[in-house]
């Protein structure tokens, strides 16, 4: 079927700075065929008018390099966080915030659930956000005394479990696992620390993790990104996509007309059988021909370190506040070359998780001996993450010719706690920043990190251009971008590490009809409301999908 | 096997400190047990081909019995398959990452349907002290050892003896876990079976290069009180003991006592079986008799 669709808008903003702004695109057979005036676009042979979006604005699809499948899999579980989310279905669940509230939340969910049998399975505690109040067992006692509850904190570090689940599994005060803090009296308040101590929790934590193995989940995930105006996205190394059973799956929903994203799935040599990492690299390169339209297959990711509000990133000296000792590494240092090489040597791209600046310092050491060895062009690998990366590091990052993806999320979500807690005003107020990057001239992305936080690529933007925290201070006004900085930092800026900019993250001919459907334009609102931008939906290779 | 338990010890160290070798000879010659060992990479694993009996991506099967798996999936997958087999392995041993953290991997002893026997973590004599104090891993290897119930120094036969006294002596000062020098009998890196039948008496071998084996039986329940008295007296010699005793305020249960170099656990597992009451303790060559025959009269 080839019909030329002529989509005219309030405006089109195409992130080409050669065509910066147009009324109209036209699509054919998932491409964008030409962009102009609705009179332009009517001179080709055969082309329709679309009105359905006249009044919205359009945008390259926006592109999240650094997400994770379990982002829409979560949603099968109650959503206790502080913050609102949007669930896929399109529903915003309001923030939890107090343990009052956190009960009620879970009462509701109790009362739906008709099966006793059943436990009720939720995430996204935080307790960070309100110190002092600790939800233990006698919490969700109150919820249930005979329903078992299993509570997944927001680290995904921590459980929090009723005493009929206890009971069930045998917590007690015999029970010998570290991470199971007692009262006074011996008994286990219901805190679980630790995935060692999480799993005391048998059959409820087998259902909490199994479920999220359901295509369900997959489905999911492409309903929160089209409502979060997300046409491709990834699952960043966190699906064994070498296990037949598991890319089966992922090919299996995502290549389906249905699903709205595309998906870039990263794999993680961490899921291989292999410690041999030319053997994983050869693995890798064998599920290339798996690759779809929709499904993209072939890039690495490797993990350094751990995260900074979790205190296990591998920070610089001074390290962090208050003498707490610093992260841990997930690769030991000198093997990080030998699995950057493999991967490099086979042409694939690696992403590599570096969240403090001592695994950055690692990282580029790595980067420039195997670069020393086996030089190679436009090899686009990318320092994820990179929070507390120092202008001499992005100068490094520059010369090597490497990326950057930055988890601008984190002045929000965290900033306060920054300042607070882990590393300080001073270096909290030079996190994230963007602003150095571009300067540098490092190839600049932005992230949510989801389901760490919400996916969500205009929030994303609003952290990078506003940089205000949760609790309201501008950290750090001088890494402030521009919103077009930003926006292109979520469309182009995404491809590039993903190596897809060449097909999309902007609007122009011959590139992919993926296009975000806003209801106000970004450029006219005021930057501090960037964030409140409706979304109205997607539109992926030409095929509408509403969203919500 | 405790009380339908399995045995689970976590061998650690960083990075060429020894672990896969000690994992080899293990599978190699598992002293009439069946191991099941979970790495991280198969690709180590060096068995022998008559010894292969099957191969799949996750599990490999021994002839004599043991069984290697994959941590790929992770710990609780890794353990759950291993449950399964329940009765056709006697112990596990895991093998955590060069930059895990052996402690936090013990954890995984405690959960239903293991015990855990202890924390071993390998030090490699020649580098031990530079990593210690390396920007990017020192900490690491420091906490590896700070989490050990006993260290081993491996690669001694590299260096002049001096040189691995002296690395030796470093770290007896600053671990509270006896330092013992690779390689290490099977009774010491695992425990002794706790079922004993020399009742305080002198091994026929008595050898002054030998571990020392000594134990003691019990007629009757054993107080609370005598256990807290004797978990704190362990002669410095003593590396190992586990009894598995009946005591006076629990007289229906099983309590199992186990050392593992410092530390001392003492825990319930299960009904008492009407078995042998009793406790086995091994030493270091050397360490003198009748401090350990004093040590374990201390029970009672």
């Amino acid at each position: 079927m080839t019909q030329t669709m002529i989509l005219p808008a309030a405006v089109v903003h195409t992130m080409d700075p050669n065509h910066p702004q147009a009324e109209a695109v036209a699509v054919r057979d998932g491409w964008i065929l030409a962009l102009g005036t609705v009179d332009d676009l009517q001179a080709i042979d055969g082309a329709t008018v679309d009105s359905r979006y006249a009044d919205k604005v359009l945008l390259p699809g926006f592109v999240e390099a650094h997400s994770h499948g379990m982002a829409g899999a979560i949603w099968q579980h109650t959503y206790c966080g502080f913050f609102g989310r949007t669930d896929p279905v399109g529903r915003t669940w309001p923030g939890c915030t107090s343990v009052d509230e956190v009960i009620d939340r879970l009462r509701a969910a109790d009362a739906a659930i008709a099966d006793p049998g059943e436990p009720l399975l939720a995430w996204g505690l935080d307790p960070i956000y309100f110190p002092g109040d600790r939800l233990v067992a006698t919490h969700l006692d109150r919820v249930s005394t005979t329903r078992r509850i299993f509570v997944l904190h927001a680290s995904a570090h921590l459980a929090t479990v009723n005493t009929v689940l206890m009971e069930a599994e045998g917590i007690g005060p015999d029970t010998l696992t570290e991470g199971v803090p007692k009262d006074a009296e011996g008994w286990p308040i219901g805190e679980l620390q630790e995935p060692a101590a999480m799993f005391l929790a048998g059959r409820t934590f087998r259902s909490f993790f199994g479920r999220l193995q359901a295509d369900e989940g997959i489905r999911h995930l492409g309903d929160i990104a089209s409502i979060a105006g997300v046409t491709t996205l990834t699952d960043l190394g966190t699906s064994a996509i070498t296990a037949e059973a598991t890319i089966s799956r992922w090919a299996g929903v995502v290549d389906d007309e249905a699903f709205p994203a595309r998906v870039s799935l990263f794999h993680n040599p961490r899921f291989a059988a292999t410690g041999d990492m030319d053997e994983a690299a050869a693995e890798v390169a064998a599920l290339c021909p798996r690759s779809s339209d929709k499904l993209r297959l072939g890039h690495v990711k490797l993990v350094l370190d751990g995260s900074i509000q979790g205190l296990t990133a591998r920070l610089r000296h001074p390290s962090y506040l208050n003498n707490v000792p610093n992260g841990l590494w997930q690769i030991p240092p000198e093997q990080v070359a030998g699995h950057l090489g493999a991967f490099h040597r086979a042409g694939l791209l690696v992403h590599a998780h570096c969240n403090g600046d001592e695994a950055v310092d690692v990282f580029l050491d790595a980067v420039e001996e195997v670069l020393a060895a086996s030089p190679r062009l436009d090899h686009r690998h990318t320092v994820q993450h990179s929070q507390l990366t120092t202008p001499g590091q992005y100068r490094r990052i520059a010369a090597l010719g490497l990326c950057a993806n930055v988890f601008s999320n984190h002045t929000f979500f965290w900033g306060d706690q920054h300042v607070s807690t882990t590393v300080g005003a001073d270096r909290a107020a030079r996190m994230n920043s963007a602003r150095t990057a571009l300067d540098i001239g490092v190839p600049l992305s932005i992230h949510t990190d989801a389901p760490v936080t919400p996916l969500g690529s205009l929030h994303a933007a609003w952290c990078a251009v506003n940089r205000l925290t949760a609790g309201g201070r501008v950290l750090g006004p001088g890494e402030r971008i521009s919103v077009y900085e930003a926006l292109r930092a979520v469309t182009l800026g995404a491809a590039y590490q993903l190596k897809m900019d060449d097909e999309i993250g902007s609007l122009a001919p011959g590139k992919r009809a993926d296009m975000v459907v806003l209801d106000a334009d970004p450029f006219d609102v005021d930057p501090v409301e960037l964030r409140d931008v409706p979304v109205a939906g997607t539109v992926l290779g030409g095929t509408h999908h509403p969203g919500g | 096997m405790t009380g339908g338990r399995l045995p689970l010890t976590v061998v650690g160290g960083y990075l060429g400190a020894g672990k896969t070798t000690l994992i080899n000879a293990l599978l190699a010659d598992p002293a009439g047990e069946r191991i099941a060992v979970l790495v991280n990479d198969f690709g180590d694993i060096d068995i022998d081909a008559r010894l292969m009996d099957s191969d799949d991506a996750d599990v490999m099967s021994l002839t004599n019995g043991c069984i290697c798996c994959s941590l790929a999936d992770g710990f609780a997958e890794a353990l759950d398959r291993i449950r399964d087999l329940a009765g056709r392995i006697d112990r596990v041993v895991i093998e955590v990452s060069g930059v895990g953290d052996p402690r936090k991997v013990a954890q995984w002893g405690h959960v239903p349907g293991f015990t855990l026997d202890g924390v071993v973590v390998l030090v490699d004599a020649k580098t031990v002290r530079e990593r210690s104090r390396d920007r990017y891993v020192g900490e690491t290897v420091l906490a590896q050892l700070a989490g050990a119930d006993l260290v081993v120094v491996t690669r001694a036969d590299l260096l002049d003896d001096t040189v691995t006294s002296e690395v030796e002596r470093w770290l007896a000062d600053m671990v509270a876990a006896p330092v013992l020098r690779a390689p290490v009998p099977t009774a010491v890196l695992f425990g002794p079976d706790p079922i004993g039948d020399d009742t305080l008496a002198v091994p026929e071998d008595h050898a002054s290069t030998s571990h020392i084996s000594m134990s003691r039986r019990f007629d009757a329940p054993v107080s609370r009180g005598s256990i807290d008295v004797w978990a704190d007296a362990r002669p410095g010699g003593v590396v190992r003991a586990k009894g598995i005793v009946r005591v006076d305020d629990r007289p229906d249960e099983r309590t199992v006592l186990q050392v593992c170099g410092a530390t001392t656990t003492v825990a319930v597992d299960g009904p008492w079986d009407g078995g042998e009451s009793a406790v086995v303790a091994i030493a270091l060559p050397g360490t003198s008799r009748a401090a350990i025959v004093k040590w374990l009269k201390l029970l009672r």
